[in-house]
């Protein structure tokens, strides 16, 4: 490891790391009990999930004092952080399972296709970004801007409905839906195939929007940097333009990058939620999008305290990389 | 030395924010059936399908058609016991499973299913049932009538809403004086037991699995079901698929037809459809109604009408009158909305000719109690105008006589849209309220909030079932789907109970034609449509019951 990069790590180390880490549990704490007031304050509860919609009043009363609806909020409340502290999610009043198995069961699919969009729309956006500031205005910048600009405009579910008409249905070329091949039972690496082929149009649908912002602000970045003296300087040194391009100005123009993609989780989330039921994605998504519908307060406290951890790790993390990136950037002990 | 750093930096980027996401892709999929026992290893390469069977050239019906049929579902019950719910999504699924005591045929007439033969007292006090000799649950355990006495007193009655409501308070007792033989008493005359023992109302379930268990709601058994019915559990993959399997045992002969059923989870109508078009799947439960049309005329797809299905059926959109707020307890307002609405249009416009005008309280297809000649109140908006005025609900300066607010799930706004514009021709302003499904059964049902709603109120197999429910005066209150007019009236109450007490189907009916006519007479609610489902299927397949948690036990495709 190069010297300066220990002296980050070093860096890291102290206070500034130890206080964000520690940090973590209090904001999850004031999260979840504002959710839960939240969700449990909303009208509505989940006692047609519960008991089907044709009982009487005593059944109705017997099955909401089961699941301790009866009961005030503050007490459900508290029996839940109780639990919590346990490490216990609690059990879904719909599903019939606890909540942490039903998570884990469909975390893989979904970090399959919010992956592979982050990876797609990571890697061709700063590529494009870079090349649209090579020339700004010519052709090649003009289109890249147009494409991303009705890019970032675009519904996701409306895309994905479009895609699946065009290039499934009519064209034929991917599958409409789901995961796997519902009539072929194929195993090993047929069976991995079979999955990229149904990952291919869910994957680019989540990923367009995501192409276009990081597009949008790696060729603003790149322009700015391209604009700043120490980009003259290079420039009298001889550097070619190449060089410069990619080893002095894509460092600084990838710094509000990198901010923007560690916040960008949640948005993947929300997008999912679209991409996964246009597409029939067995993932996170959905399981989200039905927990609500049908009030499953668990596993939706169970989804928050995911997502909303995922997203304080991301910007953590993202805090850390702007130290790799940008030299200047040290947390103070 | 920057420019290495700046790519390794570029390189890290990537790799920490998907950290989680690179290491477990390739878990995805691997877990859902390890074993793959039935796994036909020859020609799993070929282009055509592995599987083809030899098709008989002859008219008779093969001894098994073989094959798999994939179904779609929209929703991941997560749970496979259809003895605790009425959820379509459980019952869509697991009544393949299972078998209840009788069937219903295509006209909600009862025919055999585990009891061949039944015996009615002359006075319906008490019912026998002979069950079927031979029947082994998937297991190997002999099934017997312990099972169904278990079944009906550990599980239905306790947890299956419909079957609790229906039968807790009038059963006596059930006995069983031999393996084979079951006896229902009643604690006075009960007509309607046989439309209520079908594999939805009351699947039989294995006694030697839940007898040992504390909570039926969360057994271990819901995740692999064991049941006498025509496939077996295979496996389950969350949110993804449910596979069955044939049980080769079954005790009707030459059931089921198909090797295997695959119930997909796709949530989005329209993906559904087209992955119908495309023959991905071979039967979805709805269709668009302005997809109808281009189903129909495809000759790859086909149309399956039905008026009822797993989880309810018989359904009449019903517009509700909050009898409790002052405007409406004037009977000539309520005439109005009669006279303003124009259900011709309605069914035209919202749902696609998908049903028929409703024409009484009680379903058509429920053809013994439906009352088809009742008083008829045509569309004619002069006439709502003169009931308005009579009633002294004059047009104000801005033409408007009076507002009143309009609950509806958000999927129902159509008939918001449509009824607005026709309330609005005589001078009531209507205002929508689209609310989800949990906020509207709150909203209306517990806290009386509304003064008018739309719900599809589903009849099911008899009006004990599911019209008496919205009429009687012992059912207002923070009940879902109950009385939410509020309507009282002490002779309708009267009639309901003397209904469920005859015996006598056709003096039954009489009784139900009385109730309808008072309805119509005082209308509580206004009933607008009564709708159909359009199932789709791909032309290629066969023997799908549409109207039954059965719809599978004979169905099977020539290609698949």
């Amino acid at each position: 490891m190069p010297s300066s990069a220990c002296a980050a790590w070093n860096d890291l180390l102290g206070n500034y790391l130890l206080r964000r880490v520690f940090q973590i549990p209090i904001t999850l704490l004031g999260i979840i009990v504002f959710l839960f007031l939240l969700i449990h304050l909303a009208p509505g509860d989940p006692i047609i999930a519960l008991a089907g919609e044709y009982g009487n009043e005593a059944y109705y009363s017997e099955m909401r004092a089961k699941f301790g609806l009866d009961r005030p909020v503050y007490e459900q409340l508290g029996v839940y952080l109780l639990a919590l502290v346990r490490g216990d999610l609690g059990y879904s009043y719909v599903i019939g399972q606890p909540v942490a198995a039903i998570i884990l069961s469909r975390l893989p699919t979904t970090l399959l296709l919010m992956g592979t969009a982050f990876l797609i729309s990571s890697v061709s956006g700063i590529v494009m970004g870079v090349l649209a500031a090579r020339k700004p205005d010519s052709p090649v910048d003009l289109s890249i801007s147009i494409f991303s600009l009705v890019g970032y405009a675009l519904p996701v579910f409306w895309l994905a409905q479009m895609m699946i008409f065009f290039l499934a249905g009519k064209l034929g070329w991917f599958p409409i839906y789901g995961l796997t091949s519902a009539r072929e039972r194929y195993t090993g690496f047929r069976l991995a195939v079979d999955v990229a082929h149904h990952l291919a149009l869910p994957a680019a649908a989540l990923a367009v929007q995501q192409v276009a912002l990081v597009t949008r602000l790696t060729r603003a970045g790149m322009i700015d940097a391209l604009a700043q003296p120490f980009a003259t300087a290079v420039r009298a040194k001889g550097v070619s333009d190449r060089r410069l391009h990619l080893r002095h100005a894509l460092r600084n123009a990838l710094l509000p990058v990198v901010t923007v993609l560690g916040g960008r989780v949640g948005y993947l989330f929300t997008g999912a939620v679209l991409t996964e039921t246009v597409f029939a994605w067995p993932g996170l998504g959905r399981l989200l999008l039905e927990a609500t519908i049908n009030r499953d307060y668990p596993i939706l406290m169970g989804m928050f305290l995911m997502i909303s951890g995922m997203v304080i790790v991301f910007n953590l993390l993202t805090d850390i990389i702007y130290v790799y990136i940008d030299p200047r950037i040290k947390y103070d002990r | 030395m920057n420019g290495k750093r700046l790519f390794t930096t570029l390189f890290l980027v990537l790799v920490l924010f998907l950290l989680g996401a690179c290491a477990p892709a390739p878990v995805t999929t691997a877990s859902p059936e390890p074993e793959a026992t039935t796994e036909p290893t020859e020609e799993v390469d070929e282009e055509t399908e592995a599987v083809v069977e030899p098709e008989p050239t002859e008219e008779l019906m093969p001894e098994f058609a073989g094959g798999t049929l994939v179904v779609a579902v929209s929703n991941d019950p997560g749970s496979f016991n259809p003895g605790i719910t009425t959820g379509f999504d459980v019952h869509v699924i697991a009544d393949s499973i299972f078998n209840g005591l009788v069937a219903l045929d295509g006209n909600a007439n009862p025919v055999p299913d585990l009891a061949t033969s039944w015996e009615v007292s002359d006075d319906a006090k008490v019912y026998t049932f002979h069950l079927a000799e031979g029947v082994t649950w998937h297991d190997g355990t002999p099934f017997t009538s312990a099972d169904v006495k278990f079944t009906f007193e550990n599980i239905l009655l306790n947890f299956h809403s419909r079957t609790k409501a229906g039968l807790e308070n009038v059963l006596a007792s059930i006995e069983t004086p031999d393996e084979n033989t079951v006896v229902f008493t009643f604690n006075g005359p009960y007509a309607p037991l046989l439309q209520r023992l079908d594999v939805t109302e009351a699947p039989i379930l294995p006694m030697h699995i839940y007898s040992d268990v504390e909570d039926p709601t969360q057994a271990e058994a819901n995740l692999s079901p064991i049941g006498t019915g025509p496939f077996m559990w295979d496996s389950y993959t969350p949110g993804v698929e449910v596979r069955l399997v044939r049980n080769p045992n079954y005790f009707k002969p030459g059931l089921p037809q198909a090797d295997e059923v695959v119930f997909r989870i796709i949530p989005d109508a329209s993906t559904q459809l087209q992955a119908l078009e495309a023959g991905e799947v071979d039967y979805i439960w709805s269709i668009p109604g302005p997809d109808e049309p281009r189903i129909a005329d495809s000759p790859d797809t086909d149309i399956l009408k039905a008026s009822s299905g797993p989880g309810g059926g018989f359904c009449i959109m019903t517009m509700t009158f909050n009898l409790e707020r002052e405007v409406f307890q004037h009977l000539e307002v309520r005439q109005a909305f009669t006279h303003a609405i124009d259900r011709q249009q309605i069914l035209d416009q919202v749902i696609f000719g998908q049903g028929k005008v409703a024409v009484a309280p009680i379903n058509s297809s429920i053809s013994w109690a439906h009352l088809s000649d009742g008083p008829s109140y045509e569309y004619n908006p002069g006439l709502a105008e003169e009931l308005l005025d009579a009633a002294g609900y004059l047009r104000g300066d801005d033409g408007v006589r009076f507002t009143v607010d309009f609950v509806h799930f958000p999927s129902f706004s159509k008939y918001g849209e449509v009824l607005r514009e026709q309330l609005a021709a005589v001078g009531i302003a209507l205002e929508l309220r689209p609310l989800e499904r949990d906020v509207t059964v709150d909203v209306v049902f517990n806290q009386r909030d509304f003064d008018t709603n739309i719900i599809s109120y589903c009849n099911n197999t008899d009006p004990e079932i599911g019209v008496r429910r919205m009429y009687v005066s012992d059912n207002i209150g923070p009940i879902p789907f109950s009385n939410g007019a509020a309507y009282v009236n002490p002779d309708i109450d009267a009639l309901f109970a003397e209904a469920a007490a005859t015996a006598d189907l056709e003096a039954r009916g009489e009784i139900y034609r009385q109730i309808q006519e008072i309805l119509l007479d005082d209308l509580p609610y206004w009933w607008i449509v009564e709708t159909d489902s359009s199932r789709g299927i791909r032309s290629a397949c066969h023997g799908f019951k549409p109207w039954t948690g059965h719809f599978v036990e004979a169905a099977y495709c020539d290609d698949n």
